[in-house]
């Protein structure tokens, strides 16, 4: 044991100039103080309570926050704005007005009054006092909500020394909310999700070929049959769309013919039935998709030329965003092998678009 | 004996169409994707759904039915349980919904219809979401593949009050967007120039969530440019969810003609970035009204080298070790320093 320690030391003894008092007093600063300190001066527990989210309503707004810092503090700075990062710059929240907001109720670190105030900026004023009371609220009455239901808006929060909110900060933090209606107005274009499907689609699914179904002839173990059918679909809303194939591979009775659940290229002499919906050369069938949006595409795994799958309930296409009307052409290819049993094979594909979250 | 009936039986099977054609109903129609809602317990809504028929001929007959869903992935794709006897999830809005159960629309016009969604008095707070599944008549009588096509409109609702929420930052970072033959995903070094960044937040909460806030890009030499729209789609993270919400780095806004209306689109374009290496942070805030709000940060890092400039690195690194060598060697001769060589053992 001895020797284990005299070995160590020798060892640790070379690193002496390395690891000097000043070195190791210096780090213990920077975790001990500096660390703590930048996390420390967010506001805890902060929430906004509207009392109604009408948008355009008068109404009272209680701020709650927890102080963390018990440091003197004489002012609290309250900017409202769409943005919550405090150095970012501040838009206005539409139609939000707090220029007649009256400071209706105090909790907590209390003694605050409206010192300043504008459409959307709001100091509390108090003489500089120690903080006893961590949690702490603040209801302003008289405020008029924003206006636009389709976004957050935030509450920038900062607390001072100083009685006029200026000079360095102690505490900071950002509180959310928003404005929220029953029903859509009825001055906004609504989101429409337009879809059509048959053996040819016009591209704005006004006018289709009106046969939805695909006769693919006879089954032979030497050659592939093939079909195809199209489909049109847009949507206006800012979630996009994504279409769906439902429905079980081609049996007959009993008898499946299976589908392959990964892409894969057609195997004549193989029970094999599959789509995807690009154009392909082995066998010749399929178009690409056609129109002008890029964002609406074949999934990766029905975009690939010559390559086929089916697994039901797979997502066969979709958009991410806002994509006008593109038309889809899914081909079909079914392979069978010698031993298939005999039947009539036959299946329905059904195809659901829906919008996205 | 057998055989011979098997093979007639084959040979009929494969030589008969496979069923006689008749007329269908439409497949082609126009609904509402999405429907929002914020109800009080005890109280409810009353809407329309309004349906169009955009085939010229056929009616379009649709049975409609409300469904589950939940998520398919890390988008926003939902995943629609189908089945009849599918089980009831906790998130589920069938008790409180209501809309009829089957309409018909003539050709190339619509209807608009009456639903409701009723909150019991007591109902705790929380998310709830089903979707509306509009099913097109079956498809005509022919052939080896009948098609049919459905719609379906998901439909949100928010009950107010305390509700437990739980963001947690699982990724942030460089993204691609999937393509026709490649899937979408985070990158840490591209030769492609980074259009998008991306974070995914897993929601451990009981409430559906969308954040908002800000990333800041800044690059080797300090120069910072911020997003300030880190959700523009106002996309959701459904309960259980890891949800990637992606921004563009640069967004280029537009409005489009659909359908006769003008819509406002936005995309990404070309940001602009030197290659280098980007240094990312993303600030995000979520909460509900009346609860507590709550902010993720995470830090990203990532290189964009595109090919030409990694080749003309290289090129440029040869360049100056050849000069340096150059220098060396004049400097060598210069003052008479041998190269310090082991000498061959003879």
């Amino acid at each position: 044991m001895h020797h284990k320690l005299v070995r160590a030391h020798s060892r640790v003894h070379g690193w002496r100039h390395i690891f000097s008092e000043e070195l190791l007093a210096m780090l213990l600063v920077v975790f001990i103080f500096a660390s703590p300190v930048a996390a420390a001066t967010r506001f805890q527990d902060r929430g906004l309570i509207m009392q109604s989210a009408t948008p355009g309503a008068t109404t009272a707004y209680t701020l709650k926050f927890g102080y963390v810092t018990p440091a003197a503090v004489g002012s609290v700075d309250m900017l409202f704005c769409d943005d919550p990062i405090p150095y970012n710059p501040c838009v206005a929240p539409a139609g939000l007005d707090v220029s007649n907001a009256v400071l209706s109720n105090q909790s907590g670190e209390t003694g605050f009054s409206i010192a300043t105030k504008t459409p959307n900026h709001i100091v509390l004023s108090r003489a500089p006092t120690p903080i006893f009371s961590s949690a702490s609220s603040y209801t302003l009455s008289n405020v008029v909500n924003p206006t636009q239901t389709e976004k957050a808006f935030s509450v920038r929060l900062r607390s001072h020394a100083s009685t006029d909110a200026t000079g360095p900060q102690i505490n900071f933090g950002s509180v959310r909310a928003q404005v929220t209606t029953d029903i859509t107005l009825e001055t906004q274009v609504p989101p429409m999700l337009v879809f059509c499907v048959a053996g040819e689609v016009e591209d704005n699914c006004e006018d289709t070929s009106g046969i939805n179904y695909s006769d693919m002839g006879q089954l032979s173990s030497q050659s592939t049959l093939q079909a195809q059918s199209q489909m049109a679909v847009g949507t206006n809303a800012s979630g996009g769309f994504a279409i769906t194939a439902n429905g079980d591979p081609l049996s007959a009775g009993t008898n499946v013919i299976d589908a392959p659940t990964t892409p894969t290229l057609s195997q004549p002499g193989t029970n094999q039935f599959g789509i995807n919906l690009v154009a392909n050369n082995a066998p010749s069938v399929g178009n690409d998709p056609e129109g002008m949006w890029q964002n609406a595409i074949p999934s990766p795994d029905y975009g690939i030329p010559n390559q086929f799958k089916y697994v039901p309930g797979d997502v066969v296409a979709f958009s991410p965003d806002v994509s006008l009307m593109k038309k889809f052409t899914v081909s079909y290819i079914v392979n069978s092998s010698e031993n298939l049993r005999a039947g009539v094979y036959t299946t329905t594909i059904t195809y659901i678009a829906s919008g996205r979250f | 004996m057998v055989m011979a009936a098997f093979v007639v039986m084959v040979g009929l099977a494969y030589m008969l169409p496979a069923r006689p054609a008749e007329a269908a109903s439409s497949a082609s129609l126009s609904i509402v994707p999405k429907k929002n809602y914020v109800i009080e317990p005890g109280e409810s809504v009353n809407d329309k759904l309004t349906i169009r028929n955009l085939d010229p001929v056929q009616p379009l007959e649709l049975n409609l039915r409300i469904i589950d869903f939940t998520f398919t992935d890390d988008g926003g794709t939902p995943k629609l349980m189908l089945a009849q006897d599918a089980p009831q999830t906790t998130w589920s809005l069938k008790p409180f919904m209501k809309v009829p159960e089957s309409v018909t629309i003539p050709p190339n016009s619509s209807k608009t219809l009456d639903m409701s969604v009723e909150i019991p008095a007591n109902h705790g707070a929380g998310s709830y979401y089903s979707a509306i599944l509009y099913s097109s008549g079956p498809p005509g009588e022919g052939g080896n593949v009948g098609l049919s096509a459905s719609g379906v409109t998901l439909v949100f609702t928010s009950i107010p009050g305390q509700v437990n929420e739980n963001l947690v930052i699982e990724k942030f970072g460089a993204y691609t967007k999937a393509t026709a033959n490649k899937k979408a995903g985070y990158v840490f070094m591209t030769a492609d120039e980074p259009q998008l960044l991306a974070y995914t937040l897993k929601n451990n909460g009981n409430v559906t969530e969308a954040p908002v806030g800000s990333i800041t890009l800044k690059d080797l030499f300090g120069k910072e440019r911020t997003i300030t729209d880190i959700n523009p789609n106002g996309s959701l993270a459904l309960i259980g969810q890891s949800r990637t919400f992606t921004s563009c780095i640069e967004v280029e806004s537009a409005n489009v003609d659909f359908n006769g209306a003008s819509s406002p689109t936005k995309s990404c374009k070309s940001p602009g970035l030197w290659p280098g290496y980007y240094t990312a942070t993303l600030e995000a805030y979520y909460g509900q009204n009346g609860n507590r709000t709550q902010e993720l940060v995470k830090t990203a890092n990532f290189w964009y080298l595109p090919w030409w400039f990694v080749i003309a690195f290289i090129i440029a690194l040869a360049i100056a070790s050849y000069y340096v060598w150059k220098i060396v060697h004049a400097i060598r001769r210069k003052f008479g320093i041998q190269s310090k060589r082991t000498p061959r053992r003879k």
